[in-house]
């Protein structure tokens, strides 16, 4: 543990450099089809994800217990606009990859869990705090997950929907994107975290009453915020669909895709910027090794690698980095 | 959809069975309920005990011919125990943290790891109990049930009457009131805070036994079948107003009623939408349960 903390600037040059490396890495000769290139590949989805969690729980205080229905509505749009019979059969049918990393296509995927997100965020948020609001969003987790089982052929029912994975070419495009969507969050988040409405933020997080007796439309900002993470997640469910093609209940609204992010998050470092990259990255690795030297055992050690760390690194990775607890 | 008035008898063999099944909701969510009320915890992994305490009558069950309904007198002594060191071991320090992410993490971590310890041990298939009695019924004001569950829900009422009697009228019951009420005044009156945590946890998991044994003896039970018990117990809570112990077991036997009548009407695909649809309902338009007196918390 370093006592002495580390410049700002430091951490900024840091994170510059380590983007830009990362990019570079398809030019290595055979790194595209190696192994460590699907593995950082999840860990750019799940480091996504966790920043998405960040800014609404870590950065607003509120804690949503229900990423994982974002993350999934924006795959099923994804894979429903795709597939389309139901909207559009035919342009599907003449060019089935126009979807193919479609960026329209995977904003709309964010916009739709960021309406849903604000549509239950202001009854939830207006009339909850805390606890009933991190109870609230579980259970609406639970609802989108029946409602798309019952949806009848709009959603493929229990099964899904299949995307065209005749599509698929190489992991370099969804590599560069996820690379491109954890850098651009990142950037997007510290300049969000610096603006007036980042402080507004981070007021109704340490002390709603005060906030808002300074003038500060609290449920303005926490819905908001509510739905900036949904649009994250959103994408993340997109760009996971473009990995993935079979769009399922079972494997998108599977609740790790709130708790693995949630951990990294709190691993990292809950309410720093850098934390939940490197959470996804330390957390993401001790699971796959986990799952490489003991198969059988690994989902035991990922528990116990939860508790241990909780027990031990309380405050997350990157606080004990840098020696002070930072805001943004 | 059509909506038929069934008979009467099948109306009442309905209600019987939503209730009865619901008891078992009920009395997880008496033991969140607790540790909610103390540590401000959502204790996620409340299902995965349940399930673990199961494959301990199981094991009774099959490997010492111990009788599952006798095998309380184990199963719930060893909970309280467990709870204890739950709480002591895992969650004494995480307690005094002001985020309490870190508890719910830790929570996490004890359901997955128990999950998985227990299909490591015990394989991942459906396990069940059948004794001599698994298929026999009995009448209740003139409609059969079936035995096993009418023992669950007397275990579900005694060990919800069990919990009130001890928070009203014992010292310690007292304390563990007070904390869930305010734990900075009630630690300024000399209540120790990890006391009262545990005692909840001790309680908590020694409930989940209980339910443990209903469980075990009513329906087939896999090492995952524990978190949607978990969510059902949360949704008992809220209906049942958080805090308030017997509200908890009649949240349970509400949301077990709404799902039977669901399952009858509409359709079983819905059950889980609209059980969450209410529990959501609730938590917006009467966030303090549906039984409670007037009454704020923090």
């Amino acid at each position: 543990m370093l006592k002495q903390a580390l410049p700002q600037r430091a951490w900024t040059a840091i994170a510059i450099v380590a983007v830009i490396a990362l990019a570079l890495v398809p030019l290595l000769p055979g790194a595209v089809d190696s192994y460590a290139f699907s593995f950082l590949f999840f860990v750019f989805l799940y480091a996504i994800m966790a920043q998405g969690w960040n800014l609404v729980a870590g950065f607003g205080g509120q804690i949503s217990l229900g990423n994982h229905a974002f993350f999934g509505l924006g795959a099923y749009t994804t894979a429903i606009l795709w597939t389309g019979n139901y909207l559009w059969g035919s342009l599907y049918d003449s060019h089935p990859d126009i979807y193919y990393f479609d960026p329209v296509t995977m904003t709309l995927g964010g916009l739709v869990a960021a309406v849903a997100a604000i549509i239950i965020g202001l009854p939830l948020l207006s009339k909850l705090r805390g606890d009933y609001f991190a109870l609230g969003t579980l259970g609406f987790g639970e609802i989108v997950k029946v409602m798309f089982i019952n949806g009848g052929d709009f959603t493929g029912g229990a099964f899904g929907v299949v995307a065209p994975a005749g599509t698929f070419d190489t992991l370099l495009p969804h590599y560069l994107v996820g690379l491109g969507l954890m850098a651009g969050v990142g950037v997007a988040i510290r300049l969000l975290m610096r603006s007036r409405y980042g402080l507004a933020l981070i007021a109704v997080r340490d002390d709603e009453m005060a906030a808002s007796a300074n003038g500060i439309d609290v449920l303005k900002v926490k819905v908001s915020a509510f739905a900036g993470s949904a649009f994250i997640a959103g994408v993340a469910g997109s760009l996971y669909t473009y990995y993935i093609f079979h769009v399922g209940p079972d494997s998108v609204f599977d609740l790790d895709w709130m708790l693995l992010p949630l951990m990294m998050t709190v691993v990292g470092g809950t309410g720093t910027l850098l934390g939940p990259i490197l959470g996804a990255l330390v957390m993401y690795a001790v699971f796959d090794l986990a799952k490489i030297v003991v198969p059988d055992y690994h989902p035991v050690i990922s528990g116990l690698t939860i508790i241990l760390a909780m027990l031990f690194l309380p405050k997350g990775l990157m606080r004990s980095f840098a020696g002070r607890a930072r805001a943004a | 959809m059509t909506l038929n008035i069934p008979p009467p008898d099948i109306l009442l063999q309905l209600s019987l069975n939503g209730a009865l099944g619901g008891a078992m909701y009920g009395v997880a969510a008496v033991g969140l309920s607790l540790v909610f009320g103390t540590m401000r915890l959502i204790f996620l992994a409340q299902g995965a005990m349940i399930i673990l305490a199961a494959y301990f009558v199981r094991a009774l069950f099959y490997g010492l011919g111990i009788d599952p309904f006798l095998s309380l007198l184990i199963v719930v002594p060893v909970g309280l125990g467990v709870g204890w060191l739950v709480y002591q071991g895992l969650f004494r320090r995480a307690a005094a943290e002001a985020d309490r992410n870190i508890s719910l993490l830790i929570a996490v971590g004890l359901m997955f790891l128990i999950q998985n310890l227990m299909t490591v041990v015990w394989g991942g298939n459906t396990a069940a109990v059948v004794t001599s009695y698994t298929a026999s019924g009995i009448e209740i004001l003139g409609v059969r049930t079936s035995f096993t569950r009418s023992m669950g829900f007397l275990i579900a009422l005694a060990g919800t009457g069990l919990v009130v009697l001890f928070l009203r009228s014992t010292l310690v019951g007292k304390a563990v009131r007070a904390a869930s009420e305010d734990m900075e005044a009630a630690t300024l009156m000399g209540i120790s805070p990890h006391r009262v945590n545990a005692i909840a946890f001790a309680i908590g998991i020694a409930l989940a036994g209980a339910a443990g044994v209903a469980v075990a003896t009513t329906f087939p039970f896999n090492p995952f079948a524990g978190f949607i018990f978990s969510l059902k117990a949360l949704v008992a809570l809220a209906l049942g107003g958080i805090g308030n112990v017997a509200g908890a077991l009649a949240g349970g036997i509400i949301l077990g009623l709404i799902e039977a009548y669901v399952q009858y009407f509409i359709s079983g695909g819905w059950t889980n939408a609209i059980a969450y649809g209410v529990f959501l309902a609730v938590l917006m338009f009467k966030p303090e349960g549906l039984f409670s007196r007037p009454y704020k918390k923090a």
